[in-house]
């Protein structure tokens, strides 16, 4: 079953903390597929459904703007801090390099 | 025993051995078959599979087989993917979570390499086939069997008796794209890895599915497609297919083969249009098939299916289908002269177009499917050209104003709309194209496990919308075009309910690599994307109006 890996408390001031965790504890995750943004959270979901939480920063925070791009997430940032009915965003992360992208493109 | 050519005696490829002591590279996919035997005098299928696959299989054959007959004329028999080993290529595989499973069989369908099965049996019959398993490992293998809502409680009003359901995963064939897993809406299966004590287990549990036996068919629903692939008879693309880890062809390869053996059994043809298809089904000495195949050359293919065609019917083979398979650039740009003068030759030849938008064999090169701002390597987004300018061509527009022919555009992500294209085309009398979305990893910028997520979206975006134009519908072309299965198929864009924000072209390019450089910082998109969106809109409101929706 899905379960939570790892988590994070979010407080202001706290960006740079919360992507070095990101990156530090990427590697306990399997290749990720999905994010949830809440108000005040933010789940990094991989294939398995197992997952990352940010907590103390949602989708009305500019600071979740660098979190979503530090996990390749597919999202706009012009409309990211839109408020919507449900709960949360959803977002895809399965973005790549395309093949020879170093060399050809 | 079987002498092979340097000169040891060695069991059989299609039975265990040392190395593959649990024999799960062998012909047959749900059940253990023989090798599909033929009748010609210059291909010997028992020698070609032991001689040369083993020679090939123990790493000597390219400097050391003969250039004979046999060699020298490049034929290989059917189905000797059957034979490959692709254990070791990824680090991991899925694992069953039985308790969690309803057995809706999208993980079966959607696997591009035939690498997880399903097989359905009579609790009854269960309890039988469970005695001959080996009694230290039975406990192991009737945990791996669930009692499934659809095939247990459903089996016993229908049946009689409730029908045990079990997923198996073939070791030797999967690639650990995780397709499965993103499909499985059940969180019935999941990516582990590969340690030495799980893929024993694995290779054991795959032998002993193999041994018990067929499905139950009074389980299988004939009203409900997606259970087609329980039926051994569906298998007639095997794994061992040397394509990506994820392709989205292997599976739209994989659904053809399996709709049209449905009707047909192993009794129909392929004509195959040079490109990745025909590289990873024909890489010597290993072929996926199990129906007759053969390559001509890229820009050919329906003049070569259409000269078949002819001679089948001359022998008086003339309900025998023959599909005529080719990617978007065999189709749409090298080939098209001859796909249009097969149209309208009238003549019953079925096109089956596996469209990646790109020359993918050759290293992603613009075609006329290619989307507009994509950026390939004919079209490379550049600081004064971002990608393609020009529109994407739509083929299914052009097929559908040739005299008499069907027509439909669908993807494997929309199981009952495909098999239901393959099949309207395989019974309509005369000449049939489905062009399908096929996700291409590497070229289009996503990652292994997004092809069947990646072709639904293309769908909700009007990047590729889904149709059907059957002739046989009407006197009118609104009568005969349906854009059914496409969302909100009467407005312009589809709206998310979850934010109730329009779903654009502009969405789908974000998320794929492909389109990556036409975005600014901020997110913003380029003015060719911006085209590239109403492009699709205007493309989406052709097909309204044609279909009468507009």
């Amino acid at each position: 079953m899905a379960q939570l890996v790892a988590s994070f408390d979010f407080t202001p001031g706290t960006r740079d903390a919360a992507l070095e965790f990101l990156k530090r504890t990427r590697w306990e995750l399997r290749s990720l597929r999905k994010v949830f943004v809440f108000r005040d959270k933010l789940q990094i979901f991989d294939i398995n459904g197992d997952y990352f939480e940010v907590r103390g920063v949602g989708y009305p925070d500019a600071d979740i703007v660098p979190l979503l791009k530090a996990v390749n997430t597919a999202f706009d940032p012009a409309t990211i801090h839109d408020p919507i009915a449900a709960s949360f965003k959803e977002f895809a992360t399965g973005r790549r390099y395309t093949w020879a992208q170093d060399r050809v493109m | 025993m079987i002498a092979t050519t340097n000169g040891h005696a060695a069991p059989s490829l299609n039975d265990a051995t040392p190395r593959d002591p649990f024999n799960n590279n062998c012909y047959g996919t749900n059940v253990d078959r023989g090798y599909k035997l033929v009748s010609l005098p210059v291909l010997d299928v028992t020698d070609f599979n032991e001689r040369i696959i083993r020679g090939y299989e123990e790493g000597y054959g390219e400097k050391e087989l003969p250039a004979d007959l046999s060699v020298a004329r490049s034929l290989i028999p059917a189905g000797t993917a059957s034979l490959r080993d692709f254990s070791n290529i990824a680090p991991e595989i899925p694992e069953y979570i039985p308790s969690n499973c309803t057995g809706c069989m999208d993980c079966v369908t959607e696997c591009p390499d035939t690498a997880i099965l399903g097989k359905v049996l009579s609790e009854s019959e269960w309890a039988e086939k469970m005695k001959t398993i080996p009694e230290a490992d039975r406990e192991m293998y009737a945990a791996q069997w669930s009692k499934t809502k659809k095939y247990y409680d459903a089996g016993k009003k229908k049946v009689g008796e409730g029908g045990m359901f079990q997923i198996i995963i073939d070791p030797s064939k999967c690639k650990g794209c995780a397709e499965c897993v993103t499909v499985c809406d059940d969180d019935a299966l999941k990516m582990v890895v590969k340690t030495d004590e799980f893929m024993l287990q694995t290779r054991k549990s795959h032998r002993y599915f193999k041994n018990i036996g067929p499905s139950n068919e009074k389980y299988i629903s004939d009203s409900l497609l997606i259970d087609m692939m329980l039926k051994e008879q569906t298998m007639i693309y095997t794994g061992g297919a040397g394509s990506c880890a994820g392709c989205g062809e292997g599976t739209a390869l994989r659904m053809l083969c399996a709709a049209t053996a449905l009707k047909y059994n192993d009794d129909w043809g392929i004509i195959a249009a040079t490109g990745c298809n025909t590289v990873y089904t024909s890489t010597y000495p290993y072929n996926p098939y199990l129906v007759p195949w053969s390559n001509s050359l890229f820009e050919n293919a329906p003049t070569y299916a259409v000269g078949v065609r002819m001679r089948w019917d001359q022998m008086g083979w003339g309900k025998k289908p023959l599909w005529c398979i080719g990617g978007d650039g065999a189709m749409f740009d090298i080939g098209f002269q001859a796909l249009s003068r097969m149209f309208a030759s009238g003549m019953n030849v079925k096109v089956f177009v596996l469209d990646t938008q790109v020359y993918s064999n050759t290293g992603g090169q613009a075609s006329t499917s290619t989307y507009m701002g994509q950026n390939t390597k004919m079209s490379v987004h550049g600081k004064e050209v971002g990608g393609k300018q020009e529109r994407r061509k739509e083929i299914a527009q052009i097929a559908m104003m040739h005299p008499r022919t069907y027509v439909a555009q669908t993807t494997c992500a929309h199981i009952n709309h495909f098999y239901k294209s393959v099949l309207g085309a395989l019974e309509f009398d005369g000449p049939a194209i489905v062009c399908c979305y096929t996700t291409c990893q590497p070229e289009h910028g996503v990652a292994d496990n997004m092809a069947g997520e990646q072709a639904r979206l293309a769908v909700d975006t009007r990047a590729f919308p889904l149709l059907i134009y059957d002739p046989r519908a009407g006197d009118t072309i609104r009568k005969r075009l349906s854009l059914q299965g496409n969302p909100n198929v009467k407005g312009d864009w589809f709206v998310e309910p979850k934010t109730n924000k329009e779903v654009t072209f502009i969405d789908f390019a974000r998320s794929e690599g492909r389109f990556a450089k036409h975005f600014d910082k901020d997110g913003n998109p380029s003015v060719t994307l911006l085209a590239a969106n109403q492009d699709r809109l205007e493309n989406w409101h052709v097909l309204q109006e044609l279909a009468g929706l507009r």
